[in-house]
């Protein structure tokens, strides 16, 4: 759970994967077809000398081959470095420290903020108590506003997960219950190598 | 789920973010701009290129309709093309993780496909009395699979595997719903005596 913004990564690959289609497919026609070939040729001729009168006519002195069009070039190459890379920066985040806050006050006690390591400690302490729970994970993180646990659990292979999750569900509902507010809880059930291989209890059948 | 925030936590945790795939998309956008930068400014410094300088690239971009060798320069332009196809349907499509959301309570419960698998084999085989092993379950989105390999002797109704199963299932409330598929294999011979 984190705060990665999928919308964007999606229109980086959208966009990435329409251009090397069109790139590809236009020169695998080019190569491929005459007609396409002539195109090309002609399309890449006029660029080409477009680019060399740009280049010409935006010389800052005699003496350099500096000018303004390759500096535009350079600038343009730069905007996309400084933008994947805040892109790739930007990635995940959304962690947050606190389960339960109470800013405004009102109460007697002023302010009231829960750190996730209450609520971790408590879960993870009574989950570990039980057998047919391997390990289990609590985090939180903030969507939208809104404070979010997460629980995160591994049984032993063969657990029904409704048992699982009632479990975890009771011991939310009790720190709930301790500490007198409800947080909107996620609760997942994972299968791993671990629960594989810890898989039957011995059972008497 | 009542809350708007969970169906929210539940979209993201069963949906790929697709971020592997981006972050090395764009990291490979930067390696590329940054050495197109290079060669643009040892051109201007009249230094040697590291490859090649932009002018001929820029040429040769130009004359490949006419490069040679023509097979190998076609096939290196579709497998650009297919990149960029893999890659819009990276973008395009759901991207669903082998998850089912339960709905049993309040809060948003997320089970592995593996786990409803593992639990609706064991609930089977204790059931209809099968050896371990015997059942083989496989959890897709909308079906479940359950395969049945009775031993030598052994009778098991078809129907009562899905009712089993069903009935496990029932209990589940998952989202999309499991539609159980039941399947009752005959016991090979040679099986039975090797």
């Amino acid at each position: 759970m984190n705060a990665t913004n999928r919308g964007m990564n999606r229109a980086v690959l959208f966009i990435t994967g329409l251009v090397l289609l069109a790139a590809g497919g236009a020169a695998a026609l080019a190569s491929a077809w005459p007609v396409a070939a002539t195109v090309w040729q002609d399309g890449t001729r006029t660029a080409l000398s477009w680019m060399k009168d740009a280049e010409g006519a935006s010389r800052i002195s005699e003496a350099t081959t500096v000018s303004g069009f390759t500096i535009g070039v350079l600038a343009v190459l730069l905007v996309i470095i400084v933008a994947a890379i805040a892109m790739i920066a930007r990635l995940g985040g959304g962690r947050s420290s606190v389960v339960i806050r109470d800013e405004t006050g009102d109460g007697v006690q002023g302010p009231v903020v829960i750190r996730q390591g209450f609520a971790s400690d408590a879960i993870t302490r009574s989950l570990a108590s039980r057998s047919e729970i391997l390990t289990s994970r609590v985090s939180a993180s903030r969507v939208r506003g809104a404070d979010v646990l997460h629980v995160s659990v591994t049984p032993r292979q063969n657990t029904s997960p409704v048992k699982v999750a009632e479990t975890a569900i009771r011991l939310v509902d009790n720190l709930a219950t301790l500490t007198g507010r409800e947080t909107p809880t996620l609760i997942s059930i994972h299968s791993g190598v671990r629960s594989r291989l810890a898989a039957d209890q011995p059972r008497v059948n | 789920m009542t809350k708007p925030v969970l169906t929210r936590v539940v979209r993201r945790e069963t949906h790929s973010p697709r971020t592997v795939v981006t972050v090395v998309v764009l990291v490979l956008i930067v390696v590329a701009a940054v050495y197109a930068g290079i060669e643009i400014v040892l051109h201007l410094l009249r230094a040697s290129p590291l490859l090649v300088t932009p002018g001929v690239a820029l040429a040769w971009v130009a004359a490949l309709p006419t490069a040679e060798p023509q097979p190998a320069i076609i096939a290196g332009a579709v497998a650009v093309a297919v990149i960029g196809v893999v890659l819009l349907w990276l973008a395009i499509a759901p991207g669903r993780r082998p998850k089912h959301s339960l709905g049993i309570s309040g809060h948003a419960v997320i089970v592995d496909n593996a786990v409803i698998a593992s639990a609706v084999a064991d609930r089977v085989r204790r059931e209809l009395d099968l050896p371990k092993g015997a059942v083989i379950v496989g959890i897709g989105h909308r079906a479940a699979d359950v395969t049945v390999r009775p031993e030598p002797g052994q009778v098991i109704d078809r129907g009562r595997v899905r009712s089993v199963a069903e009935n496990e299932l029932d209990g589940y409330a998952s989202s999309p719903r499991l539609k159980v598929r039941a399947r009752v294999l005959q016991y090979a011979e040679k099986e039975g005596v090797s």
